[in-house]
């Protein structure tokens, strides 16, 4: 029987490192804020807000991100793409993402073997 | 937009710089804006669906924080440690001392026995709340102006990595650290404090203008408190010249025995004969069995210093014992093996 308060601790910490890179990916076509949260979830990774939208400036301050204002829509939005840097960060940690299952996958096999 | 988004945003810009606020605003506007239409779109009453998305949200002190990067706690991992320590020492250092210093500087002036312990109860008081205070303002500041513009990298580069050579000695191996003389000296420091403390108390008497010593009158006369006063400052020279050896040998715990010896023997014969407190002090105050060498306080007190004093003995030729076994054992980092 696991514990469900347990899990969803374990899960969140899990998930911390990957929002920055499913922003990084995800951003590589542009998108305001509560958009990229209904993207987010509609991927199977679900964030709040609370983490996305100081998320988001702190990764354009670092560089990683440009934003602009659009204001041709209904109500005027920021929309931020992930830039050169970003990308190439992005695909580093994607790499770093992949091997790590496989890392795990291994250890998971040993283990029931 | 209701009142309550408008109060949510206030809320949470009022800890956002200047500089940031009307684009933050902008953003956490429309973005509230948005996910309230989005909840409206599946259903939900507008004012409902307002109430729903702030919540989500979360409190927006922590929405601030997270967006200025500026924490929500005083003092961080970064910077506890050192706070703890700094604290710790200067706290253990200065509360005694300037307690015991007040209270006999009280003393000196012919004040009582009480108003030298008020005064040294609330100097003791005042300067821990203040050192307490100042100390955690200096690390709070710090927290907030130097760490945050340094990330761990820059703070590593700053402090010098961590290397064995920091960690802390052992408790209770041979060595003398200066941490354990300083506590050493800082008790008999107190002992002798005590016993200036006790020397002068005495109570008024009737209405005549008397007074009544606490101390028995053929101790407040005689050679011996000067004598174990003596004592006293010998031994704070003996743990001085443990701490400048470096560590302690038998030579030394003997020496240490002998003066262990020397206040305590004295002290327990007085408790049990009955001849530290003045009966006319005890019936003074009513409670005649405080001066009896059968009386409770004085049995506790012989049995008191019999105890700590073995205990003190015993430890100086335990740690002796041991600084003989580990003197050729120094640690040093292995060359060629580096953190990081």
């Amino acid at each position: 029987m696991i514990n469900e308060e347990l899990l969803g601790a374990h899960r969140q910490e899990l998930r911390r490192g990957t929002v920055v890179l499913a922003c990084l990916l995800a951003l590589r076509t542009a998108g305001y804020g509560y958009g990229l949260l209904k993207t987010l979830e509609s991927v199977g990774i679900p964030s709040d807000g609370n983490t996305i939208y100081p998320l988001l400036r702190r990764l354009e301050e670092r560089g990683l991100l440009t934003s602009e204002w659009n204001t041709d829509d209904t109500r005027p939005r920021k929309f931020y793409r992930t830039n050169q840097a970003g990308v190439e960060l992005a695909g580093r940690l994607m790499a770093d993402m992949t091997d790590l299952a496989a890392a795990l996958n291994v250890l998971n096999g040993g283990e029931t073997r | 937009m209701t009142s309550l988004t408008e109060r949510y945003l206030a809320a949470a810009l009022r800890r956002i710089g200047e500089r940031e606020r009307p684009d933050v605003e902008r953003e956490l506007r429309s973005s509230i804006e948005d996910a309230v239409d989005d909840r409206v779109a599946g259903g939900e009453p507008a004012d409902t669906a307002e109430i729903a998305v702030l919540e989500s949200l979360g409190d927006p002190a922590r929405l601030a924080s997270g967006i200025t990067g500026r924490p929500l706690y005083l003092i961080g991992p970064n910077l506890f440690a050192q706070y703890q320590r700094l604290l710790v020492t200067l706290l253990t250092i200065l509360v005694p001392v300037v307690g015991v210093g007040l209270a006999a500087l009280e003393l000196s002036r012919d004040g009582g026995v009480g108003d030298a312990l008020a005064a040294g109860i609330l100097g003791a008081l005042g300067v821990g709340v203040q050192t307490a205070f100042w100390i955690t303002l200096t690390f709070a500041v710090l927290e907030r102006v130097d760490i945050a513009k340094l990330d761990d990298a820059d703070l590593t580069a700053a402090l010098g990595p961590w290397t064995v050579k920091q960690l802390p000695e052992l408790p209770a191996t041979g060595r003398a650290g200066i941490g354990e003389t300083v506590g050493e000296i800082l008790t008999l420091m107190l002992t002798l404090g005590g016993l200036i403390l006790l020397r002068g108390a005495s109570l008024p008497h009737g209405g005549s203008g008397d007074t009544v010593s606490l101390l028995a009158p053929q101790l407040t006369d005689s050679w011996l408190p000067p004598a174990l006063a003596v004592v006293l400052v010998s031994l704070i020279g003996l743990h001085i010249v443990i701490f400048l050896v470096g560590r302690w040998t038998f030579a030394l715990a003997a020496a240490h025995a002998v003066m262990q010896a020397l206040f305590s023997v004295p002290v327990i014969v007085l408790a049990l004969g009955g001849s530290i407190i003045n009966p006319a002090f005890a019936a003074e105050i009513g409670w005649p069995p405080l001066a009896d060498g059968n009386g409770v306080v004085m049995l506790s007190i012989a049995a008191g210093v019999l105890l700590v004093t073995a205990w003190e003995i015993i430890d100086g030729f335990r740690r002796a014992r041991r600084a003989a076994a580990t003197t050729s054992a120094t640690v040093e980092a292995p060359a060629g093996v580096r953190n990081g």
